[in-house]
């Protein structure tokens, strides 16, 4: 299986905090600083809470696939066909239920991806910089 | 809103093609025209515009296109896909002309999909699908509706053969019709051979690429009576929204395959004091199987979940007790989003459609998906 490669662009600088998180091998998502309540992802404002302030938390690495997809043929922006096939995961960690996080699945071979599946997280190195990847766990 | 209060008195589109050389002006212009023509008007007559955000041209250059008359009534709608074109348009259109401020609405849109950057690159300027989906290859709508359909196969069941029977539903409808851009028959091992795009989606399972554009004119019921076609009213319509922002609709939403179609339908079937066994056929926003699948459940013509048996059993195929997307639908059909289901509908029902006509067609449900929006909207002949 192969890995996509395609620039990270953070227009929204919050989001730099993930990538500084996968960086130093956590899984990490915001939540409101207050509150404490998982804000996924990141909202230029906040649902009826303008002002909440959003902090970076790890979450378990631990967790589950919501769903899944192998891609054949990558939809990304210029030629990425040497990348394909990977498998897209929607992660949801134990600590933060309902939450999913893209990444892909690693450490999987010979292994049908599968909704429910049990994972753990392994950040993989995409180019210059890391994405979330998901390992089976037996 | 009351039922049978407007009518759609006018519809028509240019050609639908994979690589067109019309602009999208021109296309928006000649649809129009031709919507104004079959309704028997002239563009002097027209005075109601309803335009579309994602389209990106106003009434005030429509009008100006079209060599229209005075303008009494415009607006906008800013849903996506065929909540705007088929639902939210003909809400506004209707509340216009029960208000007095117009008479002759043109509703029109057309589409340009070979334009550069591609149909996806409304979500690449997402900063969240950017910054986090983009680098890990969660990208562009079939992958989103291939993790939606692997989700709901988990939930409810899926063979391939079902999933299959969608698309061999519409295509069957496509062979029949002169104006498809994909008429080839397709049957199973036809279908194993389209290329796969994310699992469980192939090539096949998708809507088409289309530059095409579409048109119709929504009039007082009393005018309609006087215009050259039986008339077809619209008898009920229904909009069901969520405040999923487009930038976590696919991901992050509790079933991410719960579209507010089941809200959509309910509004619209109240409104036009029927139910799903009183329709004859309808017309369903396909932009993939999986959607196609459960808007067909959103609507009542099957038990949520049995989506993929309904299709499986042949009833929405010709000849079927429920045909859906009698002119190949978006995916043999051509994709004009929404808009050439309706307009598919109105000619249903005005008995013009030849080999693939529904016998006694007097009523026919249109849903438009909208990601985080959903219309329905009942036609009836009068």
């Amino acid at each position: 299986m192969g890995v996509p490669v395609y620039p990270v662009h953070l227009e929204d600088p919050l989001l730099q905090g993930f990538y500084d998180g996968l960086a130093a091998g956590e899984l990490r998502i915001t939540a409101d600083a207050e509150t404490g309540e998982w804000v996924w992802y990141p909202p230029e404002v906040v649902s009826g809470r303008p002002d909440a302030v959003l902090e970076w938390r790890p979450v378990s690495p631990e967790g589950q696939a919501y769903s899944f997809t192998t891609i054949v043929r990558s939809l990304l922006p210029g030629d990425h066909r040497d990348e394909v096939p990977f498998t897209c995961i929607l992660f949801e960690p134990d600590s933060a239920p309902g939450v999913r996080v893209p990444g892909i699945l690693v450490d999987a071979d010979g292994v049908e991806p599968a909704c429910g599946m049990r994972l753990r997280f392994r950040p993989v190195r995409a180019g210059d910089h890391w994405i979330a990847g998901f390992a089976p766990i037996d | 809103m009351k039922p049978n209060r407007v009518a759609v008195t006018g519809v028509g589109e240019t050609p639908f093609l994979r690589k067109g050389d019309q602009t999208v002006m021109q296309m928006l212009t000649r649809a129009s025209l031709a919507a104004i023509a079959d309704a028997g008007l002239t563009p002097a007559d027209i005075d109601g515009y309803v335009a579309n955000k994602y389209v990106g041209h106003g009434s005030d250059e429509i009008a100006h296109a079209i060599g229209g008359g005075e303008k009494r009534f415009c607006a906008a709608v800013d849903s996506a896909g065929g909540t705007a074109t088929c639902g939210q348009a003909i809400e506004l259109a209707q509340l216009a002309i029960e208000a007095g401020l117009a008479r002759h609405v043109l509703v029109s849109y057309a589409i340009w999909s070979n334009k550069p950057g591609g149909v996806y690159a409304v979500h690449a300027r997402e900063p969240q699908k950017a910054g986090i989906e983009m680098p890990a290859g969660f990208f562009g709508q079939p992958a989103y509706f291939a993790a939606m359909a692997n989700r709901y196969a988990h939930e409810f069941g899926m063979t391939e053969e079902e999933q299959a029977s969608v698309p061999m539903t519409y295509r069957a409808w496509a062979e029949i019709t002169p104006s498809a851009q994909r008429r080839e028959p397709m049957d199973l091992e036809a279908y194993r051979k389209s290329p796969m795009i994310a699992t469980p989606l192939r090539a096949a399972d998708c809507c088409l690429t289309t530059d095409g554009g579409c048109a119709y004119v929504v009039s007082a019921i009393e005018a309609a009576r006087d215009m050259p076609h039986p008339v077809v009213a619209v008898q009920g319509v229904g909009l069901g929204y969520n405040n999923y922002p487009q930038g976590v609709l696919f991901t992050q939403k509790p079933s991410t395959f719960e579209f507010p179609g089941r809200e959509s339908a309910a509004r619209a079937y109240a409104m036009a004091g029927c139910d799903p066994k009183d329709l004859d056929l309808a017309q369903i926003y396909d932009g993939f199987t999986i959607s196609a699948l459960v808007q067909t459940e959103m609507l009542g013509l099957c038990e949520e979940g049995e989506g993929p048996r309904f299709y499986a059993a042949g009833h929405a195929r010709p000849g079927g007790r429920m045909p859906i997307n009698t002119s190949g639908g978006h995916m043999s059909g051509g994709y004009v989003p929404g808009i050439n289901l309706l307009i598919e509908g109105v000619r249903q029902l005005r008995g013009q459609e030849g080999p693939r006509q529904v016998p006694n067609a007097r009523l026919c449900a249109v849903a438009g998906l909208g990601g985080n929006s959903h219309s329905t909207t009942i036609l009836a002949r009068s």
